[in-house]
């Protein structure tokens, strides 16, 4: 009970990253996000790997059954893979630059996709419940935790921060090598027709070059908020759900109250679970789909036509985004 | 012992650090031994089912065209079968009209043999009925001469009778035939 009450001060004391046992690293907090980083780094390489197995093409004496991938772990991965790559980034990136980026992308998808997942099972209040039960007392709105693993690892700006400052080193990585740094700085002034065009036109290039230099830092600097922004109103909210019942008894209403807002935000909070584990997913392709279609912004301009479709539906997702 | 701020907006840059260090070694680990793995297993299932349905599609062109030459044939030999079967009806039909004409002419014949053998039989009981005439009227004539006749005269009397007879005869035509 104590570790339910607990939870009835502050719901951002949950969401809010924190140290692991007061072990630090280079005079630096060591942080639960660090550790449930590198969890999820290892559980999805093993599941992945386990699933790569299981889809790849098995030895001739199994006739026809070596094509048909072993198990439904690796039939889900084999559609996000297959819808992903022939439904989303073929149509906005082309073939070339989908065969390139495809690994970092996907990967990109389903890191954040375990991250965001994880976040969404109670590990940390399970291991303090745990430790409530042997006797010892924590109180995780003030910081205070015995987890060791667990928590939202997106709900930090740093996280996101660090897969966004990956996915802006990718693209511009792409500009460069694509453009050289001649067609990268054109592309900055708004294009090659725009600079060898009319002199007229040059009283804009400034005004683009500043707009687009901005836009370089401010499109990694939007996946990340986004993607901070989501997770932590998502657990924000599920978390001020189950808070009402502990509510309910601090403030001394009796036990059919206490059970009918016990039940009614128990519900609550399971259906707003399912809407999360919708939003996990959405976000998470949402990081990666944004990503694809910078990256393709970053292509030759015929190229860029060659998407254009593409990049309309990436502008649909942002808007998408933008109404979440 | 550090305590980590409770701002949800602080930067820690531990955890940028180790996520972009984490995510690195994490996709490079699945870009080497993950992702290679599962697209070659899908692009190799592709092949397959295009492979498939590329030789399902071939099979079904050598089927169709088995189908309609087997459909030609089919027809050629209900064509022959209906030819057989007109060719055997006129032939029947032929020898249908061949045989009733043979028995007709058959029976023409026999009929006209029958009509031989009647006049042959009517001629020699004709001429055994004039015998017997002819040896009664001479017997006739021998009791009313009163006299013995002797067989000489008696051959004589029947060749002239005989004789006077065939002439009545002749110069009555066919008189018993016609009486008959």
């Amino acid at each position: 009970m104590s570790v339910f009450l607990a939870s009835e001060s502050d719901p951002i004391g949950h969401i809010v990253d924190k140290g692991v046992l007061g072990f630090s690293l280079f005079d630096q907090p060591v942080m639960l996000s660090m550790i449930t980083l590198i969890g999820c780094a290892i559980v999805l390489y093993l599941l992945m790997h386990k699933a790569a197995k299981s889809i790849a093409t098995g030895p001739v004496e199994m006739g026809n059954r070596r094509f048909i991938p072993i198990g439904s772990f690796a039939a889900l991965v084999e559609v996000v893979v297959v819808y992903l790559r022939n439904e989303m980034l073929i149509p906005v990136m082309g073939e070339r630059l989908t065969k390139r980026y495809l690994s970092f992308l996907l990967s990109l998808f389903f890191f954040i996709l375990a991250l965001n997942i994880v976040g969404l099972i109670p590990f940390v209040d399970i291991q303090d419940a745990i430790y409530g039960l042997m006797g010892k007392k924590f109180d995780i709105a003030e910081h205070e935790t015995s987890a060791i693993f667990g928590g939202a690892a997106t709900a930090s700006i740093s996280v996101t921060g660090g897969l966004a400052l990956v996915s802006f080193i990718v693209i511009q990585f792409q500009g460069f090598r694509e453009l050289g740094v001649k067609g990268w700085l054109e592309h900055l002034c708004g294009g090659h027709e725009l600079v060898h065009g009319s002199i007229f036109l040059w009283l804009v290039v400034p005004i683009i070059f500043v707009v687009e230099f901005f836009g370089l830092f401010v499109k990694p600097a939007a996946l990340a908020i986004r993607l901070f922004a989501n997770m932590v109103a998502g657990h924000t909210l599920l978390i001020t759900l189950t808070m009402f019942g502990a509510m309910a008894i601090k403030a001394g209403l009796g036990i059919f109250a206490v059970g009918g807002i016990t039940i009614v935000s128990g519900i609550g909070a399971i259906l707003i679970t399912f809407l999360e584990v919708f939003v996990a997913v959405l976000q998470s392709f949402i990081f990666m789909f944004l990503t694809a279609v910078f990256i393709s912004l970053m292509a030759h301009e015929e190229e860029e036509g060659h998407s254009e479709h593409g990049t309309h539906q990436g502008h649909d997702a942002s808007v998408t985004t933008a109404a979440h | 012992m550090l305590i980590a701020s409770t701002d949800p907006l602080a930067f820690n840059l531990l955890p940028f650090i180790t996520t972009i260090v984490v995510f690195s070694v994490v996709a490079i680990a699945l870009g080497v031994f993950v992702w290679p793995k599962i697209l070659k297993g899908l692009d190799d299932r592709n092949a397959k089912i295009l492979h498939e349905i590329e030789s399902a599609e071939a099979a079904r062109a050598v089927a169709a065209a088995k189908q309609k030459e087997f459909e030609q044939k089919l027809a050629e030999a209900l064509e022959q079968a209906a030819q057989m079967i007109r060719e055997a009806k006129s032939e029947a039909v032929r020898m249908g009209d061949e045989i009733r004409a043979k028995s007709e002419a058959d029976l023409a014949e026999r009929a006209r043999r029958a009509g031989e053998e009647i006049e042959n039989a009517r001629r020699a009981a004709i001429a055994e009925l004039e015998s017997h005439a002819a040896t009664l009227a001479v017997s006739i004539a021998g009791r009313i001469l009163k006299r013995e006749i002797n067989p000489a005269d008696q051959k004589r009397m029947i060749e002239e009778s005989m004789a006077g007879m065939s002439t009545m005869s002749t110069m009555s035509g066919s008189g018993p035939s016609k009486r008959n």
